[in-house]
This record gives C-alpha cells, structure tokens and sequence, in this order.
C-alpha cells in the first residue's frame, strides 16, 4: 500500500492508492461464484438457466461499460459483437449436430438449409464444423470488424453522438442482413435445435470466463493504459495534448471490449441453445447500456449488478405484468439517466470516496478545507481512522460520471 | 435496364421527399439544441396516429391533418424537453438515452389506446391516381404532393430561421451559446420552442407517411434511423445538409435496391455514409468549428 503525499504548510495529506485486487474484493467476488457454481445442486433447472444467461449478458455488459463508462465511446451497436460470436458458436454446433443426426429428409447439413433449397452446406461455413474454427473465428473475426471500424472512425475524431448513431445502423443491417439470408443464417427464427451445454458443468466454464474478463477489465482499467482512457474520456484535447495518440487507446480498447462481448455470445449461444436475430440488433445494444448504466458504468463491478438487477427485474415483472415492463424499462431510463448517471454502484463508491477523501483531510488537522468539515464529519474521521471501509475495497471508487 | 433504373429514379424522389420531412425536425433540434431524439421516430408515430383518429374521428383529410398533427406533436415535444430534456443540455449523449426511454413509454401509451392491430389512413381524394412520367410507371399525384410539401417545409424552416427576429436568436444560439446569453437572449427559452418546432414537424411527418405506410406502434424506429443517417451525411451546420442528404440516400437506396436487393442497398449506402464522414467527419455541410473541442 502505498502513500501519495503532498505538503501544504508543514502539514501532509495522506491519500492511500488501493490496491489492484483488494482481499474483501476477492472474498466477495468468491461468494458470489460459490453461491453461483453450487446453485445447480439444490436450486430448479429454469432459474440455473437464466442465472448462466444473466452471466452471459453482464459479461456483454462489461464489454460495454469498459468502451462508455471508461473511454467515452457510447456504441450502440455493440450487440453486432455479441451476435457474431453467437453466431459462430451456433453454426458450428448445428453443423456438427446436422452431421450426426439427418434430417427428416436424409439430409446431413443443417434443417434450415435444406428448407431454403441448399444441397449442401456453403464452402466458406464447412470448416466451422470444428467448434475450434469457429473459437478461433470468434475470437479474430469480431475483433477484426470492430478494429476496421475504429480505425475508420476514431482516427477522425468522430465518436460521440455520431459514433452512436453509425453504430446503431450498423447493427440494424446486420440484423437485416441476417433475416434476409436465411439460407446461410437461418433468417427470422434463427439457428436452433442443436446440441446445447446446458449443465452445471457449463455453467462453470462460464463462470471461469466471466471471472477471467472481469479480472481482466479491473487490470486494464487501472493500469496505466485505464487511466489514459479516463482521461481521453474527461477531456480528449487535453489527452492529445499531453501526448498520447488518443484514437489508438480507443482503437485498442474498443477491439479488446468487442473481443469479450464475443466471448459472451459464444458463450450465450452454447448455453440457451437458440440464436436468433434478436441478439444483433439495435434492441439488445440499447438494453446492454441500460445494464451498464444502472449498475454504474465507470465500475467493473457494476454491469454484473445491473445486469442481474434489471434482467431479474424484467424476467419477474414480465411473468406478472408483460406490457408494463416496457413502460417500466422507459421510466428506469430516464429516471437512471437524469437522477443517478453514475449508477448503483458508482454512486455508491462516490459517497464512500468522498467519505475516505474528507477523512484524509480530517487527519491533516484542519489544514485542507477544515472549514468545510461539521462535527459529525471531525467525529467520523477519528473513528474510521483514514481506513478505506469495506464498500470501498469492494467497489472501488471510479464513482465520475463519463 | 436504362429505362428501368430512370424510373427507379423518379420514384426515388419520394423516398428523398420523406427523408427530407422526416430528418428535418431531427436536424433543426439536433443542430440547435444538440439534443439527440431517440424519440423522434415515435414522434412521427403518434403523428400518424392523430392522423388515423383525425380522418376516422373527425372525417378529415391528410390536409386538415397536418396542422393538427404539428399542434399536438409540437405539444407532445413541449411536454417532452419541459420534463424530460431540461437539466440534460449540457450531456448529448444522455439526451439520447433519456430519449430513447421516452420512446419506449410512448409505445406502450399508444398501444394501450389503440391497440396493437395495424390502422390504415387513406389519401385524399383529389391526390389519388397519378400521370405519366418518363418510365412506364405512373407517378402518383400523392408523391408529387409529398416532394411539393417537403420543398415547402425547408422553405418554411427557411423563412423561420434567415427572416424572423426568432430565427436571428436560433442563429446566435447554435454559433455561441454563451455569449447569445449575454446578450440577452433566452437560450432556454429558444431550445424549447425549437424542440417543440422539430417535433410538430416529425408531427406532420406522421400526417404525410399515415396513408402510405401502415400505421403501427412500432413504425418508427427504422424512420429515426433513417433521419439520423441522413444528419450524419449531409451535416447539420446548413440547412441544406438535409436534402442533399436526404438525395443522396433516399435515391441510392431506391437506385441500388433496384440493382441488388433492398439489404445490399442499404449496406452500400451505409457504407457509403461511413466513407463520406471519413472524409467529412461533420457531414457535408458540417459545422466547422473553430475550437479544438469536438461537439459530443
């Protein structure tokens, strides 16, 4: 642990930098699997489902949280990255799946091919028949597009409002594109009735992933790379004036985060067995901000709680009431957007921030805006002693609004 | 082949004459207010409804629709920016978002009002039926109609913006908000007027798509989209930005729809948009700022 000091006066402020991975970090982030990873042995088969669901889409989520809440690009087609990897999994397996078990008509190449009049399947999509051709696809495919796009748009400075908008058409064509090639995409009603992994075992390896990216994205966000990013997103110009190339910090970070909501759905798309249009489009990239947004965008952490609070939320109301679910989404956007930007866990950590930082003052004797500090904040600061509270460790304290 | 795609040509008019009026609304409150309406296609939506109830409730026509249409969606729009809008100024990109939830409870109100059957609005009498034009088709009366109307509007927003005092203070706004302040104009007052301005206008898009297109919920999203390309393309720093547009993509997409398919059309358009800002980040009649900062 180390000490940032600065003098003012004779008298120094201590500020404590936290560390990478804090211990009530990874002994809350353990809790969470156990209780994830054992649910399968005493909870029922439909709420294992969607718990390996929600996992999928926080993974998605995150991917999302580290482009807008971490680097200022708001994508609104970061779904195309989703499907893509969804895509190349449910092929591969349906192909395999197509080989093994004909058709009703003798067929060995998947139903919806053989519906659309193919006789056998296209030379470009056979070798996906290897699940590792199509990881290996998923993995370099996804990245490649998105690396295509940013060099495109970032080196020109446009991202913002304009990004967000290409991004969204971007994704209403892929999903057109799909739905109008049905002979190679399955159209419509997508690629189903494969061999899915849906077993407890599956619902580790997702685990594994997901801890894995996570851990991944707290490394990059608060490396050195993690702060350039924060500052790009607060103030570009300054950025570029301090030297750093800015577009290519976004053209990498934007790759990797396209590369992880690949993962998702790959992972998503081995899980639930069907994939469909629905998961490139426009829809679920604006659901993915939402997550992101109520969770807290600027936190690691935060997409994985707004992700399991609003698609619970969703999969509970829509059992009771399903069209006042989309009234209650369009509520919960506006009133996250205008009410709580920095979402449930960025607010949070901001409070606890703020708490840590005028404590730190506090044990300066006075020296640093003492007249600001009441009674009770003085009372605080001799109890909590400067120490960085559990919340803190836990959610770190990357509480500023984007 | 070369007679075919003239009259793909032609008819392509009248997809660049609903590009026009449906982006116009978008561009005057995007490039004077710098608010990003995601509701804008729902906008237009509940536009079309008004139509339906004005011609089934009332008995009028498209023409008596379209000033009622500009009154209640402008209204609508007051509600919107005096509610949901205010205090989010200074962050585009949350507009958006804000936005896009009006546009999810908007859907939802008019489905619980009207149902989720589709409606259908007829022409007025006078406009059906067409006349010969060059190509084997007949071109309609009512596309002439709508390319008259869409010429009028921009002449219109024109007239608003080059020749009225409120125009004059619109103008000073969009260059340099803060010193506009200074002296003296209501800033606030400007952005609220002209959001309600683009969205009576995406209320008479509503009134002109009503008989065309069948009237739906869920209608709308892909016209906001539409308009969006269409700022991204032509610029929102001139108001010229929108027809050439609004020409360029309303008659690529019917030109290559024609050639490949309508998906195809579509990819080479947008892959055409992608190549213009690549050269013109601002669109072609973009703003160019004299700060290094870039408009979020």
């Amino acid at each position: 642990m180390t000490t940032a000091s600065t003098g003012l006066g004779g008298a120094r402020l201590r500020l404590r930098r936290e560390p990478m991975f804090p211990l009530w970090s990874i002994a809350g982030v353990a809790a969470v699997v156990a209780i994830l990873a054992t649910y399968p042995l005493y909870g029922t088969e439909y709420v294992m489902n969607l718990l390996g669901m929600f996992v999928c889409f926080s993974i998605f989520a995150l991917s999302i949280s580290l482009i807008w809440g971490f680097a200022g690009i708001l994508s609104l087609g970061q779904a195309i990255y989703f499907g893509m990897g969804a895509y190349f999994i449910a092929l591969s397996l349906k192909l395999s799946y197509a080989a093994e078990n004909p058709t009703r008509y003798g067929g060995t190449i998947p139903d919806y091919m053989e519906w659309n009049g193919l006789e056998e399947v296209p030379t470009i999509m056979a070798p996906l028949m290897h699940l590792e051709v199509a990881i290996v696809c998923l993995l370099f495919f996804p990245t490649l597009l998105a690396f295509i796009f940013g060099v495109i748009t970032f080196k020109r400075h446009i991202y913002g409002v304009y990004c967000a908008v290409i991004t969204l058409a971007e994704a209403l064509i892929l999903q057109e594109f799909i739905i109008e090639y049905q002979a190679y995409t399955g159209g419509f009603n997508g690629i189903t009735d494969y061999e899915t992994y849906n077993n407890m075992y599956f619902l580790w390896i997702i685990l594994g992933v997901a801890v894995v990216l996570f851990g991944a994205t707290r490394l990059l966000t608060h490396s050195r790379i993690g702060t350039v990013l924060k500052s790009v997103r607060d103030n570009d110009v300054r950025a570029e004036f301090n030297g750093y190339e800015v577009a290519n910090y976004r053209i990498f970070v934007f790759c990797f985060a396209s590369m992880m909501a690949a993962v998702a759905g790959g992972l998503y798309a081995a899980w639930m067995g069907i994939v469909s249009h629905l998961d490139t489009g426009p829809i679920l990239s604006i659901e993915g901000v939402i997550w992101a947004a109520v969770g807290g965008r600027s936190t690691v952490i935060g997409p994985f709680v707004g992700t399991f609070l609003v698609k619970g939320a969703e999969f509970f109301l829509s059992q009771q009431l399903a069209w006042a679910w989309q009234l209650v989404m369009g509520l919960l956007f506006i009133f996250v957007v205008k009410f709580m930007p920095d979402g449930i866990i960025g607010t949070m950590g901001k409070s606890i921030a703020n708490r840590r930082m005028r404590s730190a003052y506090a044990e300066t004797g006075g020296a640093y805006g003492a007249e600001t500090l009441s009674i009770a904040d003085r009372l605080r600061a001799v109890f909590a002693g400067g120490n960085a509270s559990f919340m803190d460790y836990l959610f770190g304290r990357d509480g500023r609004r984007g | 082949m070369g007679d075919a795609v003239l009259t793909q040509f032609f008819s392509g008019f009248s997809l660049v004459a609903i590009l026009i009026i449906a982006a116009l609304g978008l561009a005057v409150i995007f490039g004077v207010a710098g608010v990003i309406n995601m509701a804008h296609g729902e906008f237009i939506m509940v536009g079309a409804y008004v139509a339906s109830v004005v011609q089934s409730g009332l008995g009028g026509n498209t023409f008596w629709s379209i000033p009622i249409c500009f009154v209640a969606v402008g209204l609508l729009g007051l509600v919107v920016e005096r509610t949901v809008i205010r205090g989010l100024y200074d962050r585009p990109l949350e507009t958006l978002l804000a936005t896009w939830g009006v546009s999810l409870i908007l859907i939802v109100i008019i489905k619980m009002i009207f149902g989720t059957e589709l409606h259908y609005v007829g022409s007025p009498e006078m406009l059906q039926g067409g006349f010969p034009a060059p190509g084997n088709l007949p071109f309609p009366w009512y596309r002439l109609f709508l390319i008259l109307l869409s010429i009028l509007l921009l002449v219109l927003t024109f007239i608003l913006f080059f020749r009225t005092k409120f125009g004059l203070a619109v103008r000073a706004v969009r260059r340099n908000r803060t010193m506009s302040e200074a002296m003296g104009i209501n800033t606030a007052r400007v952005d609220m007027l002209i959001f309600a301005y683009g969205s009576g206008l995406a209320g008479v898009a509503g009134a002109v798509l009503a008989p065309i297109k069948t009237v739906s919920p869920t209608m709308g999203f892909p016209y906001a989209v539409d308009s969006f390309m269409v700022l991204v393309m032509g610029g929102v720093g001139n108001l010229l930005g929108v027809p050439v547009g609004a020409a360029i993509i309303g008659e690529g997409e019917t030109i290559l729809a024609f050639l490949f398919n309508s998906v195809i059309g579509k990819l080479l358009v947008f892959l055409l948009i992608v190549l213009v800002i690549r050269i013109v980040p601002r669109g072609i009649f973009g703003y160019q700022e004299r700060t290094l900062g870039h408009r979020r």
